[in-house]
């Protein structure tokens, strides 16, 4: 059958979509938000809550419409649409709230506003109100399900029943929840004028949502109508989808009309015409989600033609998911000076979610009677949970098993895979890109200035030296250039100093007094340091003997740069513990053995090193 | 307690040195660690290991910023949980086990305050928190401590106030004759005088009206709305329901619906 057919090659493609989609996500939770999205301090909210969250939405906002026109209007013909549009509501909030889950830095505490009530905040209504609304189009949805020939057992007819029994409590419930949060998230972006153009902010956000949320809706409905007519092979019903459109036309010039007269009044109309990114954008919107559309869908002609009715829809859609992308990002001010575009993580997890989220409609669309037909041809289809029955004669097992119908896209989900996983950003696939040190050259490349914690200051680093001790490039000399620049640390991350120069914040046991004595000429030289008395604490300072040890002036920068290691270090202590020497009248501090002790001594500065961190 | 007696720092603009003492005390009294964010990730220098920062405002005017501790927060009205929390001693904090994550603090805030932990895997909000563990503990927020010029001093709102005024009238030629934080987005815990403009602190324009008002505003008609929208659907059923009944040949459409669903 050419449906089958059609069906089979749109699976296709959602499936490489969707596995794609998947070792995103998998990347995404192993590796945290940072490693793999663009989202930073200054834009925390992106793709994910202006596409999956506000646009999944208001594309699901079809089925509140079509059950109020159905059960509340009595507008009988649309109740063959009305199943469909459940559907598709439905799934669409389960979209949502994957992709939510996936934005989310804490996703294992969704249940949080459950337990921990906040009534002021519009986001807490509307974890409310998505929640209770996903129940409320499960339990719709769940007739479907109930009456497959598969469930008619006692207990699952029964539980059909009581749901009848609620099915107006229900749709008005869900009416209600619907109108609240379709317009609450709008009302989302008013605590930031600040962050939203005036083309966009105003006060009246949360009606403009909503009423785009139906327009959305409706056009959703009949796009999906002629999808699902082409994929299963029955002629659409153009009374039906053209009976919707003249609905979206009442409500798209509402829309139009509340939008330009918000604008208006407030007298910000002028901004559109500025000639600015902002004035292109808000035209580009408008015409495309507003304009355009309402103006072909008032002509009769459009309406009743196929081709029109798509081209119309399809504007629609485009125009108002444009919309919520507007308010969600693109319409945001990026004040603070860096600047966000999506990754590929965030853009092949919210194409792998609606490629799920299709896949789910066309597995429930071939196995039950979505599209409310007369029974025969779906009670005549095996089951999908059927498992194979032994054949005792032939010996063979008869019949599919469902496995066997997914087992022909595993082939291709190995290479599909492979793609998706070299598809990821670096930081997907090693975590977070290490901290890059910024290492500047200095002094024709062989002296660098490495600014380690990025402070502006730094040491220079001989690189030329560095090689020279450690033996060129060379193998043979068994000490290459991997001994710094490491392949199995993660991205640019090169060796610390710390990690050769262990001794840098430690106590050093070079004052070796035997030393000293035979190198001076033995028992006769202590008066050479010993000068007044003969204790340690009376000694001469290292410096005095040993003048190029310290920093002298002029010495301390190199080429007005930076100091190099010895003089770094030098300088990291010394200012503190001479001024501290001085104040504290302890002029101990000041020397050289406060530092360079013996390794036996107790107060070693690595105490006072980790005390202080 | 009243927002007058609530405890708040004062930021004079014309004392500071720019010593950066009061990050490096910031750092170790929370156990932030040395990191300097870079330039293109943070370009003013916070950064969830970096609550406070000290920057290059006009005229080479060394201006601190951090959070505001403001009497009406936006983070703490629009975060869904109460993660967000304001306390009666007047810090603004953050509750970590009721956090879910949706940053909306984030989004919220007039001054682009908080600050996320991108890189973890369990990734936490991060701001100033007037240090008020320290408070709690009969101590200053570590910042007032480390300052050696006295530009930020700390006490209740109320005292600050008296004492910013003081100042501004005192040496009136000085200073702008305007204390920053005592009526933007409705009044914040840190002060400010200065002899510059400091707007540039702010995500654009503030008024004096508080954020969570203009939510508020909606928030209010939630009820009315939900009770009139499920008022005018169960009638408008029970009105086409009935007219249709009258008319004759319709079944009553709670059967109808048997019918079909079945």
């Amino acid at each position: 059958m050419k449906s089958t057919r059609r069906r089979t090659i749109v699976k296709d493609i959602l499936w490489v979509i969707a596995a794609i989609g998947l070792v995103a996500m998998i990347a995404r939770f192993i590796r945290g938000l940072g490693a793999t999205t663009a989202l930073n301090d200054a834009t925390p909210w992106g793709l994910w809550i202006s596409f999956d969250v506000m646009a999944g939405v208001a594309l699901a906002a079809g089925g509140f419409t079509i059950a109020a026109a159905v059960y509340i209007f009595h507008l009988e013909k649309y109740h063959s649409i009305l199943r469909p549009a459940i559907l598709t509501a439905f799934l669409g909030y389960v979209a949502v709230i994957v992709g939510l889950l996936c934005d989310l830095g804490l996703p294992w505490h969704i249940w949080s506003p459950m337990i921990h009530w906040q009534p002021h905040s519009v986001l807490f209504e509307v974890a409310w109100c998505v929640m209770l609304y996903t129940s409320v189009l499960a339990l719709e949805f769940s007739p479907v399900i109930l009456e497959s020939p598969w469930l008619q057992t006692p207990f699952f007819q029964r539980l059909a029943r009581w749901l009848k029994w609620f099915t107006l409590p229900l749709v008005i419930l869900g009416i209600v929840l619907s109108t609240l949060h379709q317009s609450s998230l709008g009302s989302l972006f008013l605590i930031m004028p600040f962050r939203l153009h005036p083309l966009w902010y105003s006060p009246i956000l949360p009606v403009l949502f909503f009423i785009s949320a139906v327009a959305l809706g409706l056009m959703m409905v009949t796009l999906e109508g002629f999808v699902s007519a082409y994929l299963f092979d029955h002629s659409p019903r153009l009374d039906l989808l053209a009976g919707l459109g003249r609905a979206a036309v009442w409500v798209l010039w509402l829309y139009l009309l509340a939008r330009l007269g918000d604008l208006a009044w407030r007298g910000v109309l002028p901004a559109a015409v500025e000639g600015s990114w902002y004035s292109f954008l808000f035209w580009a919107e408008i015409g495309l989600g507003g304009l355009l559309p309402a103006s072909l869908l008032s002509l009769r002609q459009v309406r009743t033609s196929p081709a029109g009715l798509i081209t119309a829809a399809g504007l629609t859609v485009a125009g108002l998911v444009f919309n919520r992308l507007s308010v969600g990002g693109l319409a945001i001010f990026q004040t603070s000076g860096t600047s966000y575009f999506p990754g590929w993580v965030e853009f092949a997890i919210s194409a792998g979610i609606v490629a799920g989220a299709g896949l789910v409609f066309l597995f429930l669309a071939e196995n039950f009677n979505v599209f409310n037909q007369t029974g025969a041809h779906v009670a005549s289809r095996p089951s999908p949970f059927d498992r194979p029955v032994f054949d005792a004669e032939t010996r063979l097992y008869q019949g599919q098993n469902w496995w066997d119908k997914v087992s022909r896209r595993t082939f291709f989900l190995v290479p599909v895979v492979a793609v998706g996983i070299a598809l990821l950003p670096a930081g997907g696939v090693g975590g977070q890109t290490g901290l890059h040190t910024p290492a500047r050259a200095a002094l024709g490349w062989t002296v660098m200035r490495i600014n380690g914690n990025r402070n502006g200051l730094g040491v220079t680093f001989d690189h030329v030296g560095h090689q020279q001790r450690l033996g060129w490039a060379a193998a043979s000399a068994g000490s290459t250039c991997i001994d710094c620049h490491h392949l199995n640390k993660p991205a640019d991350e090169a060796t610390a100093c710390w990690e050769c120069h262990q001794d840098m914040n430690q106590p050093a046991s070079i004052f070796n007094h035997s030393l000293h004595q035979v190198e001076l000429g033995g028992n006769a030289s202590c008066g050479e340091c010993h000068q007044a008395e003969h204790t340690a604490g009376a000694a001469k300072a290292c410096a005095e003997c040993h003048e190029t040890m310290m920093p002298q002036a002029g010495e301390a920068r190199f080429n007005n740069l930076a100091p190099g290691y010895k003089d770094a270090m030098h300088g990291a202590c010394l200012p503190c513990h001479q001024q501290e020497a001085e104040t504290q009248g302890k002029p101990e501090l000041g020397r050289c053995p406060a530092c360079h002790k013996f390794e036996d001594d107790a107060t070693s500065p690595q105490t006072h090193i980790a005390q202080r961190d | 307690m009243s927002h007058a007696s609530a405890v708040g720092m004062l930021i004079d603009v014309t004392r500071c040195i720019g010593c950066n003492q009061c990050v490096d005390a910031c750092a170790q009294a929370n156990n932030l660690g040395q990191d300097t964010p870079a330039p293109q990730d943070s370009p003013d220098g916070l950064s969830a290991r970096r609550w406070n920062t000290v920057l290059m405002g006009p005229a080479g005017r060394y201006v601190r910023k951090q959070c505001r501790h403001c009497l009406e927060p936006a983070c703490v009205s629009a975060c869904p949980v109460g993660a967000m929390h304001k306390t009666p001693e007047g810090p603004v904090i953050y509750d970590s086990s009721k956090c879910l994550g949706c940053r909306y603090c984030m989004m919220a805030c007039p001054y682009g305050i908080p600050r996320y932990q991108w890189d973890a895997l369990a990734p936490l909000v991060r701001k100033c928190t007037l240090c008020y563990e320290r408070l709690q503990a009969g101590k200053w927020p570590a910042c007032v401590d480390a300052c050696p010029a006295q530009a930020t001093i700390f006490g209740t709102r109320r005292e600050l106030l008296a004492e910013a005024h003081h100042r501004l009238e005192t040496e009136p030629r000085r200073y702008l004759q305007t204390v920053f934080g005592e009526n933007e987005v409705g009044g914040t815990s840190v002060l400010y005088i200065s002899d510059v403009p400091l707007d540039f602190l702010a995500r654009g324009h503030l008024g004096h009206e508080p954020l969570p008002a203009l939510t508020e505003v909606v928030m209010g008609k939630i009820p009315p709305v939900a009770l009139g929208v499920a008022a005018l659907m169960g009638g408008l059923y029970w009105i086409i329901d009935r007219r249709m009944r009258l008319m004759g040949g319709h079944p009553a459409p709670v059967e109808h619906e048997h019918e079909i669903d079945s």
